[in-house]
């Protein structure tokens, strides 16, 4: 447990960081929020490979973000799951709302974050990682049976700083169909653009268009056993490479840090955002 | 059960909204003109031939998702960069506006992107209005700034 705290003080020790621009993240929260009336679809996976006697799998999930005006960011996520040598199914969704309360930029930028999540036992996403590691290895058919009803809150802290997104998550869960106290996690990350000279030529693949970071997340326990025994952390390099102004492609490979992790979660995704989603609508509508 | 661990979580969420209440309740500014002095700089990068293309990918990397790909904003209601008022505007006007940006009016600042990007965006904004042959003749340096002027 030593190693993830010398992480984390090393991450800190990182000069802070980059602008405007969404940051490549796939489980830490940045203070840039979608804007408004524009909508954005991801398809993300993450690929998990556990330890010896347990089945690989992938669990992949579709996000649509949502800009409703320039200080609240919504954002629906439906998900689903397919283990090797068992079944493939859908786990749940997830309605989530941020809220920045201060619009100008400051060094530290706050963002509030509130999430009501409808999943069974069998959701593989691990969009965030809280409490003590405690992924069930039964049959699809088990797990599906047992729903859970949550309410997932997380402070967000970024600063963009220079050319580097420096961003903080403070998370706390609450498992409405459990006893199971309020669980806390942490995700921390880093990431700026690989160079920031801009040539006037078009290029596709040039530095230009790459971001790349770094993210550290893990469990704190929870009210009833707070602390890092049998917890999950995770570091994962992140790259994300904008294939238009529109699209983006981004990759992480997460390497468990603790005995309770997974070796190894790959995530990859896509994202397309829809610019003026709102009026594009209303005039489909013919009210506008 | 310890609860102290979620009573500072709470308290800090029930800060942070009152903060919000407070900022969203302030109404936006009437005016936002550029001070004389910065709105009667030159643009020192008005004669690199590179610069507009090198604005323009800055633009579709930061302002596009605002103003649009044509800079009308017209599917997202933020200002539309073509119009005379905003063509009028000397670029050392756009430079200030683009740098300080106008938070009660929704749009941030920029002032994270180094001084060269950000004139390179200004000189880009003149090629949106020789797209649409609206606006002011000429660069636009040494103009007044538009008392019209207003955020987004």
């Amino acid at each position: 447990m030593f190693n993830i705290w010398r992480l984390l003080f090393l991450l800190l020790l990182v000069p802070p960081a980059f602008a405007q621009e969404d940051a490549p993240y796939f489980v830490t929260y940045e203070h840039h929020l979608e804007e408004p009336g524009n909508l954005e679809l991801e398809m993300n996976t993450t690929t998990g490979v556990p330890r010896n006697g347990q089945r690989a799998y992938v669990a992949p999930f579709a996000e649509l973000q949502y800009g409703v005006n320039r200080w609240w960011t919504s954002e629906l996520y439906l998900e689903g799951q397919s283990t090797a040598g068992d079944s493939t199914l859908f786990t749940g969704w997830r309605l989530e709302s941020r809220f920045r309360p201060l619009a100008a930029e400051y060094p530290i930028n706050p963002v509030l974050y509130l999430e009501y999540e409808n999943v069974n036992e069998a959701s593989r996403i691990q969009k965030e990682i809280v409490g003590k590691a405690a992924l069930g290895f039964e049959p699809n058919s088990e797990l599906r049976q047992t729903h859970a009803h949550e309410l997932e809150a997380k402070l967000i802290l970024s600063s963009d700083v220079r050319h580097w997104n420096i961003a903080e998550n403070f998370i706390v869960e609450r498992n409405l169909s459990e006893s199971e106290g309020f669980e806390f996690g942490y995700a921390f990350a880093t990431s700026r653009r690989l160079t920031q000279s801009v040539s006037p030529r078009p290029c596709h693949f040039c530095r230009e268009n790459l971001v790349a970071g770094l993210e550290v997340y893990g469990g704190l326990g929870s009210t009833q056993s707070f602390g890092l025994q049998q917890t999950a952390h995770y570091a994962a390099p992140v790259l994300a490479w904008a294939l238009t102004d529109k699209s983006t492609l981004s990759f992480s490979p997460a390497v468990g840090l603790t005995r309770h992790s997974n070796p190894v979660l790959l995530r990859a995704g896509y994202s397309y955002e829809i610019r003026g989603f709102r009026n594009k609508l209303r005039r489909f509508f013919g009210s506008h | 059960m310890n609860y102290r661990p979620l009573s500072i979580t709470i308290l800090a969420f029930a800060s942070l909204a009152c903060l919000g209440i407070a900022q969203t309740a302030k109404p936006p500014a009437d005016k936002w003109e550029a001070p004389a002095d910065a709105a009667a700089k030159n643009n020192p990068e008005a004669k690199n031939p590179d610069a507009a293309a090198v604005g323009r990918k800055l633009y579709m990397r930061t302002c596009v998702g605002c103003h649009e790909e044509d800079g009308s904003g017209k599917d997202t209601g933020a200002a539309n960069l073509r119009s005379p008022e905003v063509q009028a505007q000397s670029d050392g006007a756009l430079f200030w506006k683009v740098s300080n940006g106008n938070t009660a009016a929704g749009m941030p600042s920029f002032a994270s992107l180094p001084e060269t990007d950000r004139w390179d965006v200004v000189t880009f904004l003149r090629t949106l209005k020789d797209a649409n042959g609206t606006g002011a003749e000429g660069s636009g340096q040494g103009k007044k700034d538009s008392p019209k002027s207003k955020g987004r």
